[in-house]
Order: C-alpha cells, then sequence, then structure tokens
C-alpha cells in the first residue's frame, strides 16, 4: 500500500461530511449550554436538582426530571463534542473524548482504564454492547446486600423501557471478521456465540463506536436523553468540575446532613482551572459522574461515611487481551467491534467460586491494540505489520463476587483528583490464566497461525499445544501479565442498611438527605456484562422514584414519538 | 473526623529525587517546560522510541529524522491533554532519568541517553518489563505505551500497518 491509498478526511470529506449534527442544530435552537467555549458560568445558579455527569445514568436521569417539570441543572467536566467532531482517529479521541486524556490507569499503573469525559460520557465513546443485567448478578446482590427488590423479573420493565428508548435490539448484521473468528472458534468446541444487543439506530457498520460515532447511529445519552432534557429546558454546564458539596454542619450524634450547595470549577479541557468557581443551589443533588469520579466527589466533600465503604469495592472487569494472526484478512478495525460474545465461562463454575469470564472481541485500531499487545522493537514491529490479519479477543473477569475479589479503592491525589488503588492478587491471575488458555485454544480452533497472550514473557504460540504448555508454566505475576479495563463499577454501592452500602436502594446517600447517586457507582458488584444497559435502567428506577418524591408526579422513559 | 483519603504514590519520583541526591542542580533540566518536552527530555525520547519502535522508522537519514521530529511534537501534544497530576508525575519520571543517577539507578543505562545504542536501551526497557518491581513496571509502561500510542495513532504510521484510515461513506 503507497501512502496516496490512505483515506484521510481532515475537513470535510466523503458522504460522512453531509450528516446533520443535532448538537449544532439544538445550539442553534437556543440550547441553555455554558462553560468552556460557550459562555462564562455565573457565580451561582439555582435550580431544582442539580446533576454531575451527563453519561448513562445523568443522562437517564435528566430527561426524567425534565419531563417530571422539574428545574435541572446538568455538569459535565469533559468538553461539548459531536458527530462534526467526531473525525474517527483515534489521535483526536482519548485526548478529547476520555478521562485524563486518555492516560487513566489504577494506581499502580498495572491496569489502563477507559473512561469517557465528555458530554454523553462513557456512552459517546463505548462499543454499544447492551446487556441486561444478568438474572444471577441481581439475585447475588439481594443475598448479599439485602437488595431483593431488584429481582431480574422486577428489573425488567425498567430494561423494557431503556431498551425501547436507546433503540436496543439484537446486531442482525453479518459479524465483523474479527467477531467470526470468536464464533468459529466457539462453534468447533461445542460452544455456542450468542448475538449482542447493541443500542444503535442506521448504523453504517463503519467501526469506530469507541472513537465517538460519526453518524449518530449509536443511541448514546449524547444523541438521546441529553438533547431531550436541553428541549425540555434543562441547563447544561461543560467544563466544569464538580469540585465538592458544602455540608450542612453535623447537628449532634446524628450522622445525617443535608448538602448546601455543590462548588463548581470551571476547567480547561486539561482539566486545569478557568475562572472563578460556581456555586450552585438545589432542592436535590444527583450524583453520576461514573464510577471512580462520584465517590471522589464525596471524598473530597468529607461526606460521612460511618462504616468507611465510600471508595472502596470499586470493580474493574480487569480484562484480558490475546491476539491471533489469521490466514485471511481481518481488517478487525471495520465493522461493529462488539456483534458476539459468549458466557460460557461465567458458568462454569459456582459464582462465588474461581473467577468467571465473558468473551468478546475489541476493535482492531492500531493506536489502542498495538499498545496493549506488548512489545519492543522488532517483536513489536511483527505484530504491527500483521495487523491486517490479526484478530483480537477479550476475557472480561467477573470481580467482586468472592472472598478474595474486594476490588478497589478510590483515593484522592494531593490536587484534589481521584486515583483507583486496585492490587492484582492471585485470584484474578488465575482468572488470567485461565482466559489466556480458553482464548488461545477458541483462536487456534479458528485456524489460527499464531497466538499471542499479552503476557510480558509470553512468546508466539505455533499451535494450541504449545500455547497451552507455554501458558500453564508462565508465572502469572502482576504487571507482566497485561490488563485493562473499560468497565468501572461501585465505590458507592447500594445496599439495603447503611453499614453494608453508600446509598440506599432507592439511590439516596445513606447519610445525605438532598444527595443520591445514579451510576455505575452504586453497583455492589460487578456485573458479568458490560455495563450500560444497568446504569441505564437503575438510574431510570431511581429517577421515578425521586420524581415522585420530589414532586409527586409519575415519570417513565418514553420511547420517542 | 478527617475522611479524605489521600493517595502516596505516584511514580515515587520525589523520594527517588531525594536518594539520588540530584538536589537544586534539577532546577535547571526539568523534565517539562511548560507542558512540552524539555531539550533534555527529547533526547531522552527519542533514545527511546528508537528502541521501541526499531524498523517501524525510515532507515537513518533525514526522513528518520522528520519522523522523529513529527512524533516529538506529537508526544507533546498528547502530554498536554493530560491533566495537570498526570503532567506532573511524567515530568519528574523524565527529570529523574535525564539524571546520571536516575538513569542508571532506573533503567540501568550507563550512556547518557545521547550516546547508548538502540540496542543498549533496548535491553533495558526489556529489563524493565520483566522486573517484579512496581517502580520499574511504571516505567516501563509509562515511557513505551506513551511512545506506542502516540507512535500508532499517528496517520503517518497507518501504511505501515496496512490501516486504511477510516471509512467516510
Amino acid at each position: 500500500m503507497s501512502s496516496s491509498d490512505i483515506r484521510d478526511n481532515d475537513g470535510p470529506s466523503g458522504v460522512i461530511a453531509s450528516i446533520s449534527d443535532p448538537i449544532a442544530e439544538g445550539l442553534a435552537r437556543g440550547w441553555k449550554v455554558l462553560g468552556g467555549p460557550h459562555g462564562a458560568l455565573p457565580a451561582s445558579l439555582d435550580c431544582d436538582v442539580a446533576i454531575v455527569g451527563s453519561g448513562a445514568g445523568a443522562g437517564i436521569t435528566a430527561e426524567m426530571l425534565a419531563r417530571a417539570g422539574l428545574k435541572v441543572l446538568i455538569i459535565e467536566e469533559g468538553p461539548l463534542k459531536s458527530s462534526r467532531d467526531f473525525r474517527q482517529r483515534e489521535s483526536d479521541a482519548y485526548t478529547q473524548l476520555y478521562q485524563e486524556g486518555g492516560g487513566r490507569k489504577t494506581a499502580d499503573q498495572a491496569i489502563p482504564v477507559l473512561q469517557g469525559r465528555c458530554v454523553g460520557g462513557s456512552t459517546t465513546v463505548n462499543w454499544a454492547g447492551s446487556f441486561r443485567t444478568p438474572a444471577e448478578t441481581l439475585a447475588f446482590w439481594g443475598e448479599r446486600f439485602g437488595l431483593s427488590t431488584l429481582s431480574f423479573d422486577a428489573m425488567t420493565p425498567w430494561f423494557e423501557q431503556v431498551e425501547k428508548r436507546l433503540n436496543i435490539s439484537p446486531w442482525l448484521a453479518e459479524p465483523n471478521a474479527n467477531n467470526q473468528v470468536l464464533r468459529r472458534g466457539l462453534e468447533r468446541i461445542g460452544i455456542p456465540a450468542p448475538t449482542i444487543n447493541r443500542n444503535v439506530k442506521g448504523c453504517w457498520n463503519l467501526g469506530s463506536c469507541g472513537l465517538g460515532c460519526p453518524t449518530n447511529a449509536k443511541q448514546s445519552m449524547l444523541v438521546t436523553t441529553i438533547p431531550a432534557a436541553l428541549d425540555l429546558g434543562a441547563t447544561l454546564l461543560v467544563q466544569t468540575r464538580a469540585e465538592r458539596f458544602e455540608l450542612q454542619s453535623k447537628l449532634g450524634n446524628s450522622d445525617e446532613r443535608e448538602a448546601e450547595a455543590l462548588i463548581c470549577q470551571p476547567i480547561q479541557t486539561d482539566g486545569s482551572p478557568a475562572g472563578a468557581p460556581l456555586r450552585v443551589r438545589a432542592k436535590h443533588f444527583v450524583v453520576a459522574g461514573g464510577a471512580i469520579n462520584s465517590p471522589a466527589l464525596l471524598l473530597r466533600s468529607d461526606a460521612p461515611d460511618p462504616f468507611n465503604l465510600l471508595g472502596r469495592r470499586t470493580f474493574l472487569h480487569p480484562t484480558v487481551t490475546s491476539s491471533s494472526v489469521m490466514p485471511e484478512a481481518v481488517n478487525g478495525w471495520a465493522g461493529a467491534p462488539l456483534a458476539l460474545y459468549s458466557d460460557h465461562f461465567l458458568s462454569t463454575q459456582p459464582m462465588d467460586g474461581v473467577i468467571g469470564y465473558k468473551l468478546e472481541t475489541a476493535p482492531v485500531h492500531p493506536g489502542l491494540v498495538l499498545t496493549n499487545l506488548g512489545g519492543i522493537g522488532s517483536a513489536l514491529a511483527e505484530r504491527a505489520r500483521a495487523l491486517p490479519q490479526t484478530a483480537v479477543l477479550i476475557g472480561l473477569l467477573r470481580d467482586g463476587f468472592h472472598p478474595d475479589s474486594i476490588g478497589g479503592s478510590v483515593k484522592l491525589r494531593r490536587d484534589g483528583s481521584p486515583a483507583l488503588d486496585y492490587p492484582v492478587n492471585a485470584y484474578l491471575l488465575d482468572g488470567a490464566r485461565r482466559a489466556h488458555l480458553t482464548m488461545a485454544e477458541v483462536q487456534f480452533a479458528a485456524g489460527a497461525k499464531s497466538v499471542h497472550p499479552v503476557h510480558e514473557l509470553a512468546q508466539d504460540y505455533r499451535s494450541w499445544a504449545e500455547a497451552k504448555a507455554a501458558i500453564q508454566a508462565l508465572p502469572y505475576k502482576p504487571y507482566i501479565t497485561g490488563f485493562a479495563s473499560a468497565h468501572v463499577m461501585g465505590g458507592c454501592g447500594m445496599a439495603a442498611d447503611a453499614a453494608r452500602g453508600v446509598v440506599r436502594p432507592d439511590g439516596q446517600h445513606w447519610q445525605l438527605r438532598n444527595v443520591s447517586v445514579h451510576d455505575g457507582s452504586t453497583f455492589p458488584t460487578s456485573i458479568g456484562a458490560n455495563p450500560q444497559m444497568t446504569v441505564y435502567s437503575q438510574a431510570a428506577r431511581m429517577t421515578a422514584g425521586l420524581a415522585r418524591r420530589l414532586n409527586g408526579r409519575e415519570v417513565r422513559l418514553l420511547a420517542e414519538g | 473526623m478527617q475522611r479524605r483519603r489521600f493517595l502516596k504514590l505516584g511514580l515515587g519520583a520525589t523520594a527517588l529525587l531525594a536518594v539520588a541526591g540530584a538536589g537544586t542542580a534539577l532546577l535547571n533540566k526539568h523534565g517539562l517546560v511548560e507542558g512540552r518536552l524539555s531539550a533534555p527530555s527529547r533526547q531522552l525520547m527519542r533514545a527511546i522510541t528508537v528502541a521501541v519502535c526499531g524498523d517501524l522508522l525510515p532507515p537513518e537519514g533525514p526522513a528518520r529524522e522528520a519522523r522523529l521530529a513529527q512524533h516529538m511534537d506529537q508526544l507533546d501534544r498528547q502530554i498536554a491533554g493530560f491533566p495537570p497530576a498526570l503532567r506532573g508525575d511524567l515530568g519528574q519520571l523524565l527529570t529523574l532519568l535525564g539524571t546520571a543517577p536516575g538513569r542508571l539507578g532506573l533503567m540501568g543505562l550507563r550512556n547518557p541517553w545521547a550516546e547508548a545504542s538502540a540496542a543498549e536501551v533496548q535491553a533495558r526497557l526489556q529489563a524493565l518489563g520483566r522486573s517484579s518491581l512496581a517502580l520499574r513496571q511504571q516505567v516501563f509502561h509509562a515511557l513505551r505505551d506513551l511512545n506506542c500510542l502516540v507512535f500508532f495513532n499517528d496517520p503517518a504510521s497507518w501504511a505501515l500497518v496496512g490501516y486504511p484510515g477510516p471509512r467516510t461513506n
């Protein structure tokens, strides 16, 4: 290939350039958006409900509360970017749309964490996999955290509303070649690979979900609930960080208090301060900045935490990777990145036994994949040149269900920014080895010429027998075993009593009367599935209750039109 | 009761700076200056890039120099997008690695960055990547991953890896 074959879309080009941008249109219609390039913040703002974040939990909450007739303020620390900005370029996307400029990692740097930081949050950059919360996860929450009202049956009406609202349905197009490697390999060892549900409408099958959808097909919060809330008169602040709550002074021995105001800091895109702080007063505050950020806001606020639970039990679905070089072209950057999956290895052992794992695929974009596959010098060069034939499988470990899987703790750096301390222990490492074995077996069964598990000491193996013997003999230790994460959950866990959770089953903080948490940080364990559907459906359930408490209105998350 | 829990680590570079006895001499040799790679850091990063990317770079000559110069600018752009805390950690690491004791202590690299051979730097990086010490692993991933991500994100590398670029119609 010569460099002239490279399609470069500096400036508008292709049919994509003619797609209308719903955000630009909304701004032109007069949406109330402030912060960053949209105008300076006032010194103070009053509203009925202030929502921190604009991702999965915040978006659902904002639309429903706006529909309940409440005056809603949405506070997002990231920028407002939309389809006209989404050039499907890794070089733009990670810096502009992800937490810490794409550089977020656990505190000891062992696990890179992909998490959105833009309007729409992680829903703007996720890969569109939409799974109902597994029934066994909800049953476990009932048993261990007293959340018996959240059974699968009880949640089903919420799943149905979300699926309707976000156009969630099975992906019926031909899976891309990367996903077909997963299906072919699994079928040859007698395991089916079901089709994934995706939240898309008129998807072009470009494969750029992780870089911001340039066609507005992905039904992220950016193009659904946030525009709906803004059309109903909500206000959106962007590039504005929720710094800390001002809490009412403690009364007697009671831990119960109220938040009087939320202090917010306008920021530049890199997170450094840009101007004077803003004081937000609200009847109620909903924290939905995502796991890591939500507990960090409460930590910065010195929120009551009588049982020392805040920030703890933060989970990641620590994810291990196996790449294979196939005899045919895979071109794994093209087409829906997630089309097929397998939960088989989640159920080959008891839920609270050795760790189970979900199998999926990852988009094969050069920066993401070649950084995460490891290697330097000639090993890296060989891997890079084989990229078109490379298929990538990932194994997502289901953490949080075993006494040895307590997850990580959110802590604050000296400047108040959060960091997640997540130790990689023997329990996880055992799962990494088993997942590597499974993925190598699947890849060879699918016809791989070679397989490389992501581990600093692993080689490229030429047969299943060779890979099996080698993986069984490799030392599985922290650091040399490669992990990554795109699913952060927990840290403000919900439970039926204050001794086991930060928030009540309805999302309200156990000690702060006018503060609720409506995001993935409320999960008491990981999910065992891509978490967006669980965040949406829990947020919808919590918000219906909140609207009832705040102004007696019944609201549902309705299908459009 | 003070309920905030502050983190006491980062790259641990502050403590090491003291151990390295570099003291005030470092004031003129910061790894990052106004958020960009300083001249000594560019030299260091150049050596790391050559070791990491190997023959994915053009052969020695003007084409290689131009590619490396572009890569350094892209590194600056990436670093500028990092939040201040992360930039601070990276700056400390680069400052430390810019000193002889830091370079020797952390990387085991005897020759100064400008004089070290690619093979030498590669061997030292390989050793860091296989180390069981958290600090060495952090140095390895900070240097290797940043270079790798920026190099392959750059459209200039797409032809090398057979990536046609994004579809637009």
